[in-house]
Formats: structure tokens, C-alpha cells, sequence
């Protein structure tokens, strides 16, 4: 299995630790994540502001890709949706792909192009792609001890009609089968499908800080010992801001925020210190302790 | 502080009228012109701008067109060298709060700048109650009279015969009117000159422009003996003088009543005080719904029938009544194209997805409102976080700057190396448009 590693903006500054534990956990499971120089920002946040510059910073990013004859692997969910977006355009509307080969300087039928790339998101390379029991083959120390919240996001699954029926966006499970997998106990608790907030982050501090308050809450309140997250944005928002939300309402969670690659790399006997766990901002030292 | 501006030609003016304010206590500027004025407008928000009407270059009237354009809350006050009706009416029109005749001494400049502010602090307190659901203040204008917009009316009591006085508004901007200097009967007044002082607080002179042209015939001798009907009966006990006019439908034509009036308060409503209570039927765009379903991702718009399922899933509506998808749809339908584009509201859209996913007519908000954003932008409207991103990716192809110390970190930490640079963004901004679009809007 080999696909191109599409890192996106965030990933790579603000969430070192969910990239070191992606490389590690992908090593281990055999799959080779591949570098490309061509890749640049998604072109999500261009979206809100000019929807032609977004298809084309999408655009140059799959044909990046297509360039090399990869499929791509991305580590965070509003990349995810971007790529996956744009990708189904240009397969599907002549009209667009031709002007956007314009745009960039290319011919259409050189490389057949983005008709042939797959873009999914990590999560789910390793639940449809690798398998949940090719997983559990590799898994050597189960984390039954432990109990964990997952959250979703929101752009791993929606929206829906550009995902082809993956998972079910109102009532997922992918995520929380890859969890038990490690032999975690995933639960349940108030509110999973609420949003982390991190796009009203540069627009409203306030409204973002909100929303992962009530998040925050509701995982505390179900007893997790932590969260298990698969986008950098939520990470920017549970783990990066968690202070910050503690401060602005008058409590404390004291929750670690794990990436899922983090936890699943625990499970397949990797050391935490190769799993990026000194860069979590909230430590996660009484999980660690937990489990042994 | 208040921050005022003064924009005249003569340099001698712009040296008394700066010497006044300060003294007053407020932090001024001036403008030799209408230009250099647009300038420091740029740069800084200026609270009342007080404008010569004739100026080289662009006109005192066109640079209140454009003060008003860009920022319906900064007052501006016109410098006339001559009064006449018609420059009071059309500049109020176009939202001046007031005007001042050369030569003016420096106690009308302060009480008429500084009845401008108190205004603004008056229509603050307002807003605030509205917030709150407290009954704010109310402003009376009896529909059978004839208005200089928030200065004064006339009650046509004859043919040729008219009561005039001052209207709520200007009351409740002067405070307490301590006394009055009436004309006496036989004066003959000029509409759009001064016929009349008031005195407030503080000694504070209050210029009173005449409304209509004629002779006083009579004078509201009550006032001397007790000013306070001013305020508590501005238009009953509280009226002026009584004036015999011979032009009185020339004068008459020049002034605001009914629904004339009536536009002119909800243009104030909406525009200069963004209530959400009116809709001005004569200021929707019925083509706006279209131009939203022409913009990728818009196309759905009109099948929306307003179930708000998508405003009941919101998670930010949870927190902040401001942003209500089905209000922004209903306002986008029926046509009000500009409080759109203008409000802050469409901004707070967290791309979650939630209200796409349920909405049973499969409308995509979350597209449409990126529709709407869309359309904000190449209007001039976007949000300085998003010009703000645009620039990092123009000059980093990413919203993180990656150098080489970040590199020499990665590798500390066993990650790869990653390009650092500019990227391909910014070539492709100028590709795809995008750079020109926000040049015009610094612009």
C-alpha cells in the first residue's frame, strides 16, 4: 500500500505529534507514505472568498499527484473534504476540469486527469483499505484499561454525497472500530457529532472557545480518560486552546487529547516516546500511567 | 474623545475652527479638501465631519455622498456660505445631521458639533436597550406636518398661514433649553436662515433655521416665561412662532412629510442604526436570489422552504443568535442584497455541515452561504481574516510560514524535510482573479 502523504498546513506546524505517529503507525502496518513537493495548501480557506481559486489550489494538488501515480493519504479532515470535493468535479464536469487545466498550464487527456485519484483521509485508509483485522493482527498490547471518547469532526463524513456512502455521518462508526480495535473501550456521550468550532476560530474567539467548552463538558462528564481526535483543526481547538477554555469559563478538564495514530501506535507496542506524546500540550502523563 | 474633522479651502477657517474644538476637548484634524480628506478618512474613523460645501476638486456634497457610503455613522455637519433651503433639505436628505452659515462664531460650532455627538451617544443608548428588550427612547413626528428632518416643523393652520417649532428629535439632542430669543412679530425670516436662538445648558447657542419664508405674524410668548414646553411639548404648547407666508406650497415642496418622511426614518433605521425591525420594500433586489444560484454552490436557493431545520442543528446558533441560516435565507430570497453582503453574520458559518445534512430540500446552506461570501467579496465586503489568509498563502503557499529553522526542528524530531518558499499560490491568485478583486476592495 503506498499512497502520497498530503500533510496540509496545519499538520505539519501545529500537530507534529499526530505526524511523527502517523509515519511510525504507518511504517509499522507496512504502508509507505510518500513525500511530494508539489503539495501546498488545499485550498480550503479560499472557498469562503473565491471558489475559482479554490478549484485551482485543489486542483494543482491532485495533479500533483496524479503526476506520480499516487493515491492520497490526508491527515486532516477539512484537506480531506477539499480534495475529495474538487476531485469529483473535475471527474464529472467537463466544463470546469477544461478550464481549470487551462488555468494551470495543462493539457486534459495527458494524464487522464484526477479521473484516477483517490483521495481519502488516513482514518479511513486504515478501516477500508488496511482492515480492521489486519489491524488487530499487528496489535501487541491491548489498552483494555482504557476508556476513550472519539470525535468525528465534521469533514471526515460530510458532506455526505461527495463521500460515497462511507460510514454513516449521523451515526459513525469507523472511528470507534478502529479504537476497539487497540482494546479500548470507545464510549458513548452527550452531543458526539458537535462541531470543535475551529472554523469561527479567526473570526470570533469567543463563539469558537463556545463550542469546544460544551465538547470539552460532555467528554469529561462521560468519565473518558481521553479524546482521540483526526483532525489538526480539532486539535488546535481541544488540546492547543484547552487552557485557554478553562481560563475564559472558570473550570478544568485536564483531558488529554490524543490523535488516533497515537493510540493505535500504543497498541502496536511503539514507545510513546516515538509517538509524539511530549509534544501533546495537555500531557497525557495519568493515561500513560494507566495503561502501563 | 471625539474625534472631528475639518475640511475648508481657507486655511484662516481651518485654523479658527481647529483652535474651537480643541479647546472643547475634542481631537482634531483638517483637510485643505475633499480629497485629502478621503485620505485621513483611510487611515483613521472620525466621529463628526464638518465640511465647507463649496471646495476645489470634489464637492462638500459629494464627499458627505461618500462619507455617508462608507460609514452611515460618522456625522457630517456642511459649511455654508449662504443658506438655502434647497442645500439644507438636499444635504439632510443625503444624511447630513446639520449645517452652519459663515461667519459663525465659535459657540455655534461647538453647540452644533456637540449636538451631533450627543445625538450619537443618544442613538447608542438606544441601540443598547433595543438589546436588552427595554423600550428605548421614541421619537414623536405627527404625520399632518412638514419636517426639516430632526430640526424643525411647520402645522399649516391656513392657506398662507403656518405654526412652526422644533421637532423631538432636535429636542431631545439639546438637553434642557434654558432660554429663547424670539423674533418679534413683523420680522421677516428666509427659509433655510437662522430666524430664532435657543440656549441649553451651559450657555450652549442653538441656531434655529427657518422652516418656510415669511412674515412672523405671532410669537409663543409663553416661552419666555417657561422654556421647558420646548422640550415636553415640542409640538403643541411648545410651538414658535406663527408666520404669514406668500410662497408657502414653494416653501412646502421642499420639505419631508408623510411618506417621504416615513423613507427617510426607516433609510435611518436600517442603514445608520442596523435594527432588524423594517423592510424597505423599495430597497430589495428581487435578482439577488438569482445572482446567488448562478455562484457555484448556490444553485439551491430557491428551494428552500423555510422549515428551519437548519437553524434548530445549528452549533452556532446555539451561542449567537446572530447567525440564523433561515433568517439569511429569507433575507436573500426577499432581496436584501445589501444588509447581506454588508453584515458580519455571514461570516459565522463554522463549515460544519450539520444543517446540509438535514435539510430535507437539500438546499446546501453551507454552499450557499459560501455563495453569499463569494459574492461579498468581489463587493468589497470580506472579513480581515480572510484577506488575512489570502496573504499568508500568497506569500508561503501555506496558512504557516515553514523555514529553515522549522525544518532544523522536524528534523531534530526525525521528521523530513519540507519545501519552503513561496509556493505557486500567488501566481495563482493573479490566475484565477482573485488578486484583482481585492485590490478593488482596498482600493
Amino acid at each position: 500500500m503506498k499512497y502520497a502523504l498530503f500533510l496540509g498546513c496545519t499538520a505539519p506546524t501545529k500537530a507534529r505529534n499526530y505526524e511523527i505517529s502517523t509515519r511510525k503507525v504507518a511504517e509499522t502496518l507496512g504502508i509507505e507514505l510518500i513525500d511530494l513537493t508539489g503539495f501546498e495548501c488545499c485550498g480550503f480557506p479560499l472557498k469562503s472568498v473565491h471558489y475559482e481559486s479554490f478549484l485551482l489550489m485543489a486542483a494543482r494538488n491532485l495533479y500533483a499527484a496524479e503526476d506520480v501515480g499516487l493515491n492520497i493519504c490526508v491527515l486532516c479532515s477539512a484537506c480531506t473534504g477539499t480534495l475529495t470535493e474538487v476531485n469529483r468535479e473535475l471527474a464529472s464536469n467537463d466544463k470546469i476540469r477544461q478550464r481549470v487545466l487551462s488555468k494551470l498550464g495543462k493539457q486534459d487527456g495527458e494524464y487522464g486527469f484526477a479521473q484516477n485519484i483517490k483521495v481519502k483521509h488516513l482514518i479511513r485508509i486504515l478501516h477500508e483499505d488496511l482492515g480492521l483485522q489486519k489491524i488487530s493482527s499487528k496489535i501487541r498490547r491491548k489498552l483494555s484499561n482504557l476508556t476513550v471518547a472519539a470525535h468525528y469532526g465534521c469533514h471526515y463524513l460530510k458532506p455526505s454525497d461527495i463521500y460515497d456512502n462511507y460510514d454513516d455521518p449521523e451515526n459513525p462508526h469507523s472511528l470507534d472500530e478502529l479504537i476497539e480495535v487497540t482494546g479500548a473501550r470507545s464510549i458513548n456521550y452527550e452531543e458526539r457529532e458537535r462541531c470543535c468550532g475551529a472554523g469561527v476560530l479567526a473570526i470570533d474567539e469567543d463563539i469558537a472557545l463556545s463550542m469546544a467548552q460544551k465538547k470539552l463538558e460532555n467528554v469529561k462528564a462521560s468519565g473518558a480518560d481521553a479524546i482521540i481526535l483526526m483532525c489538526p483543526f480539532c486539535g488546535a481547538m481541544y488540546d492547543e486552546n484547552q487552557k485557554r477554555v478553562e481560563t475564559k469559563f472558570q473550570t478544568n478538564f485536564d483531558l488529554p487529547v490524543l490523535y488516533y495514530p497515537q493510540l493505535l501506535g500504543l497498541a502496536l507496542g511503539i514507545d510513546q516516546k516515538q509517538l509524539g506524546f511530549n509534544l501533546n500540550k495537555v500531557k497525557a502523563y495519568s493515561l500513560l500511567e494507566k495503561i502501563g | 474623545m471625539a474625534r472631528i474633522l475639518v475640511v475648508d479651502d481657507e486655511p484662516i477657517v481651518l485654523d479658527g475652527c481647529e483652535a474651537t474644538l480643541t479647546k472643547t476637548g475634542y481631537d482634531v484634524d483638517t483637510a485643505l479638501s475633499a480629497e485629502e480628506a478621503l485620505m485621513r478618512i483611510k487611515t483613521g474613523r472620525y466621529n463628526v465631519i464638518v465640511t465647507d460645501l463649496k471646495l476645489p476638486g470634489l464637492s462638500g456634497m459629494q464627499l458627505l455622498k461618500t462619507v455617508k457610503d462608507k460609514d452611515p455613522e460618522t456625522d457630517t455637519i456642511m459649511i455654508t456660505g449662504y443658506a438655502t433651503v434647497q442645500t439644507a433639505v438636499e444635504a439632510m436628505r443625503l444624511g447630513a445631521f446639520d449645517y452652519i452659515s459663515k461667519p459663525f462664531t465659535p459657540d455655534e460650532l461647538r453647540s452644533i458639533v456637540g449636538r451631533a455627538i450627543e445625538r450619537r451617544r443618544l442613538l447608542g443608548e438606544e441601540r443598547l436597550k433595543a438589546t436588552k428588550n427595554r423600550v428605548a427612547f421614541e421619537y414623536n413626528m405627527p404625520a399632518d406636518l412638514y419636517y426639516l428632518p430632526e430640526h424643525s416643523w411647520v402645522r399649516r393652520m391656513t392657506e398662507n398661514t403656518v405654526d412652526i417649532g422644533i421637532d423631538d428629535v432636535f429636542q431631545k439632542t439639546i438637553g434642557i433649553v434654558t432660554d429663547i430669543e424670539l423674533p418679534s412679530a413683523g420680522t421677516i425670516i428666509e427659509q433655510g436662515n437662522a430666524y430664532a436662538e435657543l440656549y441649553g445648558i451651559a450657555g450652549r447657542l442653538y441656531k434655529l433655521w427657518a422652516p418656510v419664508s415669511g412674515q412672523v405674524v405671532a410669537v409663543n410668548e409663553k416661552l419666555k416665561k417657561d422654556s421647558s414646553l420646548l422640550n415636553n411639548e415640542p409640538y403643541g404648547e411648545g410651538w414658535i412662532a406663527r408666520v404669514e407666508s406668500t410662497e408657502l406650497d414653494k416653501d412646502i415642496a421642499n420639505l419631508l412629510s408623510g411618506d417621504a418622511m416615513i423613507q427617510w426614518w426607516l433609510r435611518r433605521e436600517i442603514v445608520e442604526r442596523k435594527t432588524d425591525r423594517y423592510v424597505q420594500v423599495s430597497a430589495l433586489d428581487p435578482d439577488f436570489k438569482h445572482e446567488i444560484a448562478k455562484e457555484p454552490g448556490g444553485e439551491n436557493i430557491k428551494v428552500c422552504f423555510g422549515c428551519g431545520i437548519c437553524t434548530a442543528t445549528c452549533p452556532i446558533r446555539e451561542i449567537d443568535t446572530r447567525y440564523n441560516p433561515r433568517k439569511i435565507i429569507r433575507m436573500a430570497i426577499l432581496g436584501m442584497r445589501e444588509r447581506v453582503l454588508k453584515s458580519d453574520f455571514i461570516w459565522l458559518c463554522s463549515t460544519c455541515y450539520a444543517c446540509t445534512e438535514r435539510c430535507p430540500q437539500d438546499v446546501k446552506f453551507t454552499n450557499i452561504i459560501n455563495a453569499i461570501k463569494n459574492i461579498a467579496v468581489k463587493e468589497g465586503y470580506i472579513h480581515h481574516a480572510f484577506t488575512a489568509q489570502v496573504d499568508l498563502l500568497a506569500k508561503h503557499g501555506r496558512l504557516y510560514e515553514i523555514d529553515e529553522f522549522d525544518n532544523r526542528r522536524r528534523e531534530k524530531i526525525g521528521l523530513p524535510e519540507l519545501w519552503t518558499g513561496k509556493g505557486s499560490a500567488e501566481k495563482i491568485f493573479k490566475t484565477s482573479g482573485l488578486v484583482d478583486i481585492l485590490k478593488r476592495e482596498a482600493e
